[in-house]
């Protein structure tokens, strides 16, 4: 069985921010949509997930507040702030660069 | 998008700094959700609630851990760790609080010390002139063969400022001097301080006023024709009340009428560092202050009594402005032989400024900042010792610690943090002491200044000695607080848990402990010497004496200039004076001099060539002091002449001019020749013939410590001087006087004030005594509190080591060893250590003695008795200080000592 760790470093923070660029949503909404959008390819455990919003809402990409969620129970929304759209852009294009560099040599290889 | 940043950032620092305990709980909140949910999910996914509760939490991998975690992700453990650390010190520190209390107050010693005697460090050197951008601004000074500070005249002024390209303007200004200062022309004149400076001081300092104007340029073009006064602030806010309607009224300034034109800010207390000037005059007003009217201030090269500073451009260099001053110097020297030559010229910033070679102040300041350093030092070894013992009782807490994982760094932190608790605690007490260290040093204001100028001790506590302080306490921390916190994280783990108290391995801890000891017997000792010798230096000052009796002397001084009086009427004024006082009754005898021995006026220099003698080709002139006094005063003052006569009535201003020496300038002139009926010219080889008529004996001059010097008198009569003092010998107590003088003054103008009138005696004890004495008591106390705390260190040592080796000698003790065996074995070690530290100390000792010969006392040799007092004093003290535990060893029980444990 493969390990949470397998996600590549610093893949999990972008995967958080881009899914908070589309909605303000809870920890609980995350872990389901993370799994929801990656068809289990991708497996965040629980464990990890809430460290990483933390870390993320510390360095102020992300900012949370206290709301009621569908039940009426309180939980806490975590959205993205205005530097943190910009480091998803940046780190975006970051990715997009190193994929499509990674994806070449791939296949420089199979060739 | 940095700063946005940060508004997301830095409230929740704060908030998981202020509140931690809420996020603690939110962070609960949101997991439990999490838990909820995920079970929700599960049961829904037809598990039990106790299956999907469990499956949850396994997923979830320790709730504790993810939410250390979350707090680490916060980035203020290292602060919240530190608050820990401070709490748990502050516990640890309170449970002994005799131990704290020590410590603290031996910090806050050494700390208050250094930090007070830092208060005069900076005043002297370190504090930048009162003006915007203080750095820019630079001294100029003439440089001979003897002197790197001399000033300049008027013209070498006009040309410096003239021809010089490096600054942004050139400022000049006289010395502070005493002023007759009348509010209007009714009221009876009082002498205040003024200071002549040029038409752009203000501008070029940068100094805006805080009311009316400042000088303007042309103002000082013209001699004589601007009578205007810029008031400095203190001397506005006491004077006038800080009436702002001031500006545009009339003063009176010895008998001239001026136009107060404005008032300096109060930033601006004056850019000398004991002298607050109390007005402000032009150069061109020079004549009104003169008190040479002999002397052409406007044109003579010769009378330099300039301080000249100037402003450097910002693109200019101080090499390029070094340079273009000397080459103007050498074209100086090449036009004016008979002024300038061998005459150079040097720019000094502010700092070698304040650190000039022929200023004692500094010196006394850095050899008293060096002392407390060593007494910060002494303290700072004793709690370091203290606290190496108290963390040694602490080994098995430190084991324990260890063996659960902490790693050394985060406990050599805790224990660093203990340590600087302590110096912060320290630190505020030090801060108090020195604030009082301070207050008392202002306490001597009257004795330091006997004079009716605004003069004042500068020392003040202000943020650059704070932050000293604070820095201090930092350091004593690290200091204090290093070595036993390395030393007692480097434990055996197995021994340190069995036993509450074990030996470190190998010799390394007692090593530095012994360097402890070491250190403070050797600092406290250059203390004490220091002390000695500072005590002698001055005591022989104060004995020596004078050279003539002191007692029975009454002192007042007169300056006619006052009241307007033109030199003929004050030729007539001190005449009729003195033929008066002669007659009074009481009075046994009277004079008249310009200045009094160790008077504060200063004497005048004085220049001339010896007749017929061939001066060397570098120098134009001799110098020498001289001082100027009626024909009774050798008789009155008793100073004896040696050989020829003392002044005559005959020796009016139509005789020949005449002059009597002291015995020093006769030997030093014509060491084989008798010196009366010696020619000397004034100023050069063609000057005024002056008849040598006596030889008088030498006495002190300006400093009670002076070695001898040369020494010239001239008479009254043909040196007319304003400002005289008139001296008084009495039969009984010369205060007495006062009423009889004040009669006779009253007669010849009732309007004519009498200045400094005192008891010679009591201005010499000040003088001469109270003054050093300030230092003395300074360098006493340090010397004290160094060597008590010394003692209390290595008594705290011993008695430590003694209770360690309680088993040890108690088993000796069983098997037979005799007391006085036990009391070797104890001593002995004691011993070793202070012979070594008094060896060292011996040899600082002898370092600080070269180092105040070179710069105060200039003794020379060394002083064997201060050796043959202190080091037997220390040795026998601190042999005490070991004594007492070793002799309680030695009464330790076997029986009971060996079941202690």
């Amino acid at each position: 069985m493969s390990k949470p760790s397998d996600l590549l470093q610093g893949t999990l923070d972008l995967l958080l921010l881009k899914i908070l660029a589309l909605e303000p949503m809870n920890g609980w909404d995350i872990s389901q949509r993370l799994k929801q959008i990656s068809s289990d390819v991708l497996h965040v455990s629980d464990g990890s997930l809430y460290p990483a919003l933390h870390k993320l809402e510390q360095q102020g990409w992300i900012t949370a507040e206290w709301k009621p969620s569908e039940n009426n129970r309180r939980a806490k929304f975590y959205s993205l702030t205005k530097p943190g759209r910009k480091h998803l852009e940046k780190e975006t294009a970051n990715w997009s660069r190193l994929s499509a560099a990674i994806s070449h040599v791939v296949r420089l290889e199979e060739a | 998008m940095r700063l946005q940043h940060w508004l997301y950032t830095i409230p929740l620092r704060l908030r998981s700094l202020f509140r931690g305990r809420q996020a603690d709980q939110e962070l609960n909140e949101e997991l439990q959700f999490h838990l909820e949910k995920k079970t929700e999910q599960g049961i829904a996914g037809g598990l039990s609630p106790a299956q999907a509760r469990r499956a949850a939490m396994l997923v979830m991998g320790g709730l504790e851990q993810r939410k250390e975690q979350m707090r680490d992700a916060r980035g203020i453990h290292w602060l919240t760790d530190f608050f820990d650390d401070a709490r748990y010190a502050v516990r640890s520190l309170r449970r002994t609080p005799g131990l704290t209390a020590f410590v603290v107050i031996t910090l806050a010693l050494g700390i208050g010390i250094t930090s007070g005697t830092f208060s005069m460090l900076d005043a002297l050197i370190f504090k930048p002139y009162p003006v915007p951008h203080p750095s820019g601004l630079l001294n100029l000074a003439g440089t001979t063969h003897d002197s790197s500070f001399d000033d300049f005249s008027y013209r070498e002024y006009l040309d410096i400022r003239d021809k010089t390209k490096s600054y942004d303007g050139v400022i000049a200004n006289s010395d502070m001097q005493a002023v007759g200062f009348s509010a209007d022309s009714t009221a009876m004149p009082r002498i205040k301080g003024g200071m002549m400076v040029s038409g752009n001081y203000f501008h070029v300092l940068g100094v805006e006023p805080q009311l009316g104007r400042v000088f303007r340029e042309d103002e000082d073009r013209i001699a004589g024709r601007d009578a205007v006064v810029v008031l400095g602030p203190e001397f506005w806010r006491h004077e006038f009340s800080s009436d702002p309607s001031v500006v545009g009224r009339h003063v009176r300034l010895n008998g001239v009428d001026f136009t107060v034109i404005g008032v300096a800010p109060k930033t601006f207390p004056g850019m000398q560092i004991f002298d607050f000037p109390d007005f402000y005059i032009p150069l061109a007003m020079a004549p009104v202050f003169s008190t040479d009217r002999q002397k052409n201030f406007f044109e003579d090269r010769g009378d330099r009594e300039l301080n000249v500073r100037a402003r450097l451009k910002p693109d200019a260099t101080l090499q390029h402005a070094q340079n273009e001053l000397a080459v103007l110097a050498k074209n100086l020297e090449t036009e004016y032989p008979k002024f300038n030559r061998g005459r150079n010229a040097a720019v000094h910033t502010h700092f070698e400024m304040r650190t000039r070679t022929d200023d004692g102040n500094w010196k006394f300041s850095v050899i008293f900042m060096i002392l407390a350093l060593a007494v910060l030092l002494v303290a700072c070894t004793n709690v370091a010792g203290i606290l190496l013992s108290r963390a040694r009782t602490r080994t098995r807490e430190i084991a324990v610690r260890l063996a659960l994982g902490a790693g050394r760094l985060r406990l050599v932190r805790l224990l660093l943090t203990e340590s600087l608790m302590l110096a912060v605690l320290g630190g505020l007490g030090g801060i108090a002491i020195a604030y009082g260290i301070v207050e008392w040093f202002h306490s001597y204001q009257s004795v330091i200044f006997m004079t009716d100028l605004p003069s004042a001790i500068p020392f003040e506590m202000n943020t650059r000695v704070l932050v000293a302080a604070i820095a201090l306490s930092a350091l004593s921390a690290l200091l204090c607080g290093l070595v036993p916190a390395l030393q007692s994280t480097r434990v055996d783990l197995v021994k340190g848990l069995k036993s509450a108290d074990v030996d470190l391995p190998g010799r390394k801890g007692m090593w530095g402990r012994n360097a402890l000891v070491v250190a403070q017997v050797s600092t406290s000792l250059m203390l004490l010497t220091a002390a000695f010798l500072m005590v002698r230096g001055f005591q022989q000052n104060a004995i020596g004496g004078l050279g003539f009796p002191k007692d029975h002397l009454l002192m007042t001084s007169f300056d006619p200039r006052l009241v307007q009086y033109n030199p003929a009427q004050t030729q007539q004024f001190y005449k009729l004076l003195a033929e008066r006082m002669r007659q009074a009754p009481g009075v046994q005898g009277e004079a008249l001099t310009q200045n009094i021995p160790l008077g504060l006026d200063g004497f005048d220099p004085f220049a001339f060539v010896p007749d017929g003698f061939e001066m060397p080709r570098d120098q134009e002139n001799f110098n020498s002091l001289m001082d100027t006094v009626n024909e009774d005063y050798f008789s009155t003052m008793r100073i004896p002449i040696i050989h020829g006569r003392s002044f005559r009535g005959s020796d009016t201003e139509v005789a020949p001019r005449v002059a009597v020496v002291n015995e020093h300038f006769a030997k030093h002139y014509w060491p084989s020749m008798d010196a009366v009926g010696q020619h000397i010219r004034l100023n050069s080889r063609d000057g005024a013939l002056v008849e040598i008529i006596g030889v008088a004996q030498t006495i002190k001059y300006q400093d009670s410590a002076e070695k001898p010097t040369d020494f010239l008198y001239m008479p009254l009569s043909q040196r007319p001087t304003p400002r005289m003092t008139l001296m008084l010998r009495s039969n009984g107590d010369p205060l007495q006087l006062v009423q009889t003088v004040k009669e006779v003054v009253r007669n010849l103008n009732p309007n004519l004030p009498m200045l400094n009138t005192r008891a010679y005696v009591e201005y010499y004890r000040n003088q001469a005594i109270e003054g050093p004495r300030v230092a003395m008591k300074m360098v006493g106390a340090m010397g004290m509190v160094g060597l008590l705390l010394a003692v209390a260190g290595l008594y705290g040592l011993m008695a430590y080591n003694v209770s360690r080796r309680t088993r040890e000698i108690a088993i000796r003790m069983a098997l037979g060893a005799e007391q006085s065996a036990v009391l070797r074995l104890v001593m002995g070690k004691g011993l070793v250590l202070v012979g070594i530290g008094t060896t060292i100390g011996v040899a600082m000792g002898f370092g600080v003695e070269r180092l105040m010969n070179s710069m105060l006392f200039d003794a020379g040799g060394i002083d064997t008795l201060a050796y043959i007092t202190v080091v037997p004093t220390l040795f026998v003290v601190t042999m005490l200080a070991a004594y007492i535990p070793a002799r309680r060893a030695t009464q330790i029980a076997p029986t009971q000592a060996l079941r202690y444990e």
